[in-house]
């Protein structure tokens, strides 16, 4: 939890650090994989190791979503408790590779869920995004090799069966309703056989075993610290390196649009920069530049021959646009720039990601996304109001490409940007384009703003300066 | 598109803004629509247009406490919209000067002498001292514009300071005006074929002001 009460700024939670390089690569995610017979420990000890942890956008995997879809025979058995869900069958190990291995490159997956009493797989899902550590627990975690090649961890919990059993009795009986009977049943007819055949054999392909499960604070807390020092490796100081950066600035780079430096641009400008306009003026300037800004972007995009009948009843041979717009605002000062957009584009689809630098080190961290579901079909306008060092942008542009937008489907639009910036960008992606209103040539060293700039642009249009 | 004398202005031709005449030439394009796309052209009308006022170099200190050089603008502005279809253009040009002032002019053909008549104008009283941007949103044969620029031109305002601001024009209308004042500047979306044997331009988009107004 984080709070500056000074600026009012309330930020529930860490943000997401960087999780790719200066040139726009990706680190995969962390895979830990969690085996074991069943109650025998393992989410308990998936959860003790988060708990250890103790950094955000960890996710927690189980097996248990990726049931298969029954037949109607199969359900039927399932109904008389003749069904074997201790066995590899009743799981779908290629949705559980095709989710991990995305998982794993950072990519926005979609996680069945599974309906234990119908037996199949509800219409709705749940979308998981961000993580830079799964743990994926389940009693197969350790059986298919395809899935095991993408671990980096993988964690057998090692539970003497009498305690697996008689967990097992208490929470059939008393959490599950179940009789006895129907309990032992089924443990000696599926649950024994398949852990004897299928999942104690598992054993020989983890890394490390943990005796007593739960109980066996020494192990958990090896693994914590391993994957720690793991995880630890791959920070660094993001925004300050870039500031480091070595470019010839002297060259805008290709895919830069800058716009014509008429009259008019340069006297918004002067408004809309100068320190002591007011309020309503600042407003009303800004969304005028942003409706110019994005008339510009829009000539970038693809048309096609359409052709139509004029009143005269004239054929007429034009254009139309044949991609759906989607606006993404950098919050907070990318939303600025929204009213503008939608006065160009009234039905513009608008995505937010929340990017706020870390009151120590400046870094950027990610804290909220909210994207439509089909944003990988559009085309997308990045909003920010200015670029300095572009390590927001190169967040939130490392968030559509998680996304399935194309790099090529992507302009970022800006008031000012800096050439630092644009190099940055233009260097960890090659096929974004830039579109901006104006280039300003310096950082400062210590606030990191642009000089001259235009100040905290937020602050003035929302007027909480 | 044929050569155009030095004071008309032909906005770029870019795949976005053929687009957007494509939409309200169609005429399929229901009201809404019609209104939206219009507005967005003449903003951008109204925009190349301000580009032409003058400017003067004004430094500001930004919150950054550095100082930026850049520019004022310099000159009072007025819009005259000719009507009924030039005042479809005052929200566009609002959209971009906020509390300009608009003047009217009326005028319609005379039924006796078939010529262009002036009905009725209403004028700000300093218009003799400001830029005026002249709306009509079809330059077709040019006969109620020359109009409207002479009541400009008798209310004392300077022929270099009118921009005369449409969405489609045809040729015939650009020699028209052109022949006969060489100062002021006509800034257009489109330039079209030219005039059908009822005057109309073609391919056009129809009666603009009837499109904007009332059709349903």
């Amino acid at each position: 939890m984080m709070s500056t009460n000074k600026n009012n700024v309330f930020l529930r939670g860490e943000g997401r650090s960087p999780w790719y390089r200066l040139d726009g690569s990706k680190f995969d995610c962390y895979l830990v994989g969690v085996a074991g017979g069943s109650a025998s420990g393992k989410t308990s000890v998936a959860v003790r190791i988060i708990e250890n942890l103790n950094v955000p956008w960890v996710i927690l995997l189980s097996m248990d979503s990726f049931y298969r879809e029954l037949s109607h025979e199969e359900k039927m058995e399932a109904q008389n408790n003749n069904f074997n869900f201790d066995h590899p069958n009743a799981f779908d190990f290629d949705l559980l590779l095709y989710t991990l291995k995305n998982m794993k490159e950072g990519k926005r997956v979609e996680v069945p869920i599974y309906d234990f009493i119908t037996h199949s797989r509800i219409s709705q899902k749940n979308s998981l995004y961000g993580a830079n550590v799964v743990i994926f627990e389940g009693i197969f975690a350790l059986y298919d090799q395809r899935i095991m090649d993408l671990m980096d961890l993988k964690v057998f919990v090692d539970t003497d069966s009498d305690i697996r059993l008689i967990r097992r009795l208490k929470r059939d009986i008393s959490e599950r309703g179940r009789d006895i009977n129907g309990v032992i049943q089924q443990y000696q007819k599926f649950v024994k056989p398949a852990f004897d055949q299928y999942i104690q054999p598992t054993v020989k392909n983890a890394d490390v075993i943990i005796p007593r499960g739960l109980d066996n604070l020494v192990a958990i807390d090896l693994i914590t610290k391993h994957i720690q020092r793991q995880l630890h490796e791959r920070q660094f100081n993001f925004r300050w390196d870039l500031l480091k950066s070595d470019y010839n600035f002297k060259k805008i780079p290709e895919n830069v649009i800058i716009l014509d430096q008429t009259s008019q641009l340069k006297g918004i400008h002067t408004i809309i920069r100068d320190k002591n306009t007011h309020l309503d003026d600042f407003i009303f300037y800004s969304e005028r530049l942003v409706a110019i800004i994005v008339e510009r972007a829009l000539s970038e995009l693809t048309y096609e021959e359409h052709e139509i009948v004029t009143p005269l009843n004239l054929p007429y041979v034009g254009k139309k646009c044949t991609e759906q717009v989607c606006g993404v605002s950098i919050l907070r000062a990318g939303g600025t720039m929204e009213n503008g957009l939608r006065k160009v584009v009234k039905d513009a689809l608008i995505g937010k990601i929340l990017i706020q630098s870390r009151p120590k080190t400046g870094e950027p961290s990610l804290h909220f996304v909210s994207l439509p579901d089909n944003i990988h079909e559009c085309f997308v306008l990045l909003m920010d109001a200015q670029i300095a060092t572009g390590a927001a942008a190169l967040m939130a542009i490392r968030v559509l490409l998680d996304h399935d937008v194309p790099e090529n489907k992507i302009i970022l639009l800006n008031f000012i940007a800096t050439p630092l910036s644009l190099h940055v960008i233009t260097n960890a992606f090659p096929k974004i384009k830039i579109c901006t209103s104006m280039v300003d040539p310096k950082i400062n060293d210590e606030t990191l703003f642009i000089e001259p700039g235009m100040g905290n642009f937020g602050d003035r249009y929302y007027g909480t300066s | 598109m044929p050569d155009l004398p030095s004071n008309v202005i032909c906005l770029p031709q870019t795949n976005q803004l053929e687009a957007l005449l494509t939409i309200i030439r169609d005429k399929d394009t229901n009201r809404g629509d019609f209104i939206f796309y219009s507005n967005r052209i003449i903003r951008l009308l109204v925009e190349e247009g301000l580009n032409h006022l003058p400017v003067v170099d004004k430094t500001v200190v930004t919150p950054t406490s550095v100082e930026f050089e850049g520019v004022g603008f310099k000159g009072k502005i007025c819009g005259v919209s000719i009507m009924r279809a030039g005042e479809s253009m005052e929200q566009g040009l609002r959209d971009c000067c906020r509390s300009v002032r608009i003047g009217k002019i009326l005028i319609q053909r005379d039924e006796e002498t078939a010529l262009p008549k002036l009905y009725y104008s209403k004028l700000p009283p300093d218009i003799d001292d400001r830029y005026v941007l002249l709306l009509d949103p079809m330059l077709a044969t040019g006969g109620s514009a020359i109009k409207a620029i002479e009541v400009l031109l008798s209310h004392g305002v300077k022929e270099n300071k009118i921009l005369f601001l449409n969405l489609v024009a045809a040729p015939e209308g650009i020699e028209a005006v052109t022949k006969k004042y060489s100062e002021l500047k006509i800034v257009t979306a489109s330039v079209d074929k030219g005039l059908n044997d009822k005057k109309y331009i073609i391919p056009g988009l129809g009666d603009f002001g009837d499109r904007y107004f009332t059709l349903p």
